[in-house]
């Protein structure tokens, strides 16, 4: 118990002594992470932009004109039961009058000229899960839909899909690249910081070897240092970004990053501050 | 106080070889250190001398021959086990390794405190060892605002705080004036008439008063037991 108490002593006046040098650590460590931040907010907001782009990605079956508004909605629950296929949504006859009409105000005369016993047709509004948008699969299910009786034609944008499809998984693939370059980059920053911190007091550690003091009670002062080091720094880089994002909300719209990756930014200082330490004790220690 | 012969073997070398690289530190080291022997080993500048101690305190371990500390073998001891040889030694070097961010009763409190020594027993020692050493006004001063001489009998009370069997002293004089030196070797050999014994490594034996320890010369990593006063006139 006099031990650990010892230890926590210790501890304390590690913290205490140099608020100069801690300081410094402090800013690199944060300054480190503001960069980090940035590129998280930005691929935040790209994710939305992109899932945006891809959740309007679907399929108009247009149903043959003999089809009544039951005998639709039953081919509707049938393709809705189809693997992949998220939604189906009925639009009546009149529902998609209604709909032309909103969506192309100028052009209603065109419906005028068909006459008054022209009807559009009725159609389904096919969503599909996030993990069948590729080509291929959309594909398939539009030569599945189309071999329903009752259905007169799938429409699902073959000209534009195939680049929409590329340029959104490009994207995302260099997000994660990037991300990775960065993650890899801040974490060395961040473990050579802390680790400099600790060899530079190299004294501390010679006087706790010679005079007896176990591994764990050398190391221990400085994990500590290590992962505060790495918490602090990773939060302060975390409000100057907010800070940041905050100023420039006027002039650029965007969404600062959700809950869940403040907490890993977080736990990547944290678990980089303690390798940093780790080192650093080790390598004075051996 | 000359016990060889007499007392229990504390330290032994045999054959002890200890190179950096490429370049020899110690050669064919033969050696005994008994309980209570106030031992000087002497020798200019590289001549293997801090080398010698770190062996001791197992800061090194030779590349061939043995050490032994008080049972701790250099060929057997596991890294964990290192910290209670330690404990065992006290150390004063010649440029103090004093931690300058905490004050005079907190340095010499650290071996304590590492051994997880109750509270009170802490005060009561260091408080005890700081009169001893003179230090009583200082407790509560940060090591800069010492002198020399001052900064060495506090690292002095740091190595003896834990009541160890053997201090090993390196130039502990090197950095201080002639006077301060007079008075760090007679608390030396002060702390030796207490019965701890003292291994201390000089360039100027001469600081030793003849017949108060025994004498050592180490030249180019090689031990030469000799007469002192021999040794030194055979040497520029």
């Amino acid at each position: 118990m006099s031990m650990i108490r010892s230890a926590v002593r210790e501890i304390s006046l590690n913290l205490h002594s140099k608020p100069g040098a801690r300081l410094v650590t402090l800013l690199m460590v944060a300054l480190a992470f503001i960069v980090f931040n940035t590129f998280l907010i930005i691929s935040w907001n790209l994710q939305g932009l992109m899932d945006r782009e891809e959740s309007l990605i679907g399929m108009e079956v247009f149903l043959q004109r003999n089809i009544s508004e039951a005998e639709g909605r039953v081919i509707g629950d049938n393709i809705g039961s189809m693997p992949d296929v998220k939604s189906v949504y009925f639009v009546s006859s009149q529902e998609a009058e209604a709909l032309f009409r909103a969506e192309l105000p100028g052009r209603t005369d065109l419906l005028d000229v068909m006459g008054s016993d022209f009807r559009l047709p009725t159609s389904l509004q096919v969503v599909f899960e996030r993990e069948a948008m590729t080509q291929g699969r959309i594909s398939d299910i539009s030569r599945q839909i189309s071999s329903i009786a009752g259905v007169d034609e799938a429409v699902y944008g073959e000209d534009y899909l195939p680049g929409l499809l590329k340029t959104v998984t490009t994207i995302r693939r260099l997000v994660i690249l990037l991300g990775i370059v960065l993650v890899s980059s801040i974490s060395m920053v961040v473990f050579y910081t802390v680790r400099l911190s600790v060899v530079r007091r190299s004294l501390t550690v010679d006087i706790m070897r010679i005079v007896g003091a176990p591994s764990w009670f050398i190391r221990i002062p400085f994990v500590l240092e290590g992962i505060l080091m790495g918490v602090t720094g990773s939060a302060g880089g975390l409000a100057l970004a907010a800070l940041l994002s905050k100023v420039l909300s006027s002039a650029v719209t965007h969404r600062f990053m959700p809950f869940s990756w403040m907490t890993l930014v977080i736990l990547l200082g944290a678990v980089t501050g303690t390798v940093g330490a780790l080192a650093g004790s080790y390598e004075k220690e051996r | 106080m000359l016990l060889a012969g007499m007392s229990k073997l504390l330290v032994t070398m045999s054959d002890v070889r200890l190179s950096y690289g490429r370049t020899p530190a110690l050669d064919k080291i033969e050696m005994e250190i008994r309980q209570g022997e106030f031992l000087v080993i002497s020798g200019p500048s590289g001549a293997g001398k801090t080398t010698l101690l770190r062996l001791i305190w197992m800061g090194d371990k030779p590349d061939s021959g043995l050490v032994d500390v008080s049972g701790f073998r250099s060929d057997r001891i596991h890294k964990r086990e290192l910290p209670q040889l330690r404990r065992k030694i006290g150390i004063v070097f010649q440029d103090f390794r004093l931690l300058y961010s905490r004050t005079v009763f907190d340095n010499v409190a650290l071996p304590l405190q590492v051994t997880g020594t109750a509270n009170r027993v802490v005060q009561k020692r260091v408080i005890a060892l700081l009169a001893r050493m003179g230090l009583s006004h200082r407790r509560n001063s940060f090591p800069h605002e010492l002198s020399g001489g001052e900064q060495q009998r506090v690292a002095i009370a740091r190595a003896m705080v834990a009541h160890p069997v053997i201090l090993l002293a390196d130039e502990p004089t090197g950095n201080l004036d002639p006077e301060v030196s007079r008075e760090v070797v007679d608390l030396l050999l002060e702390i030796n008439r207490g019965g701890t014994t003292v291994v201390m490594a000089t360039h100027d034996p001469r600081q030793v008063p003849a017949g108060k320890g025994r004498f050592l010369f180490l030249d180019g990593g090689v031990l030469r037991g000799a007469d002192r006063w021999t040794e030194l006139d055979e040497k520029p």
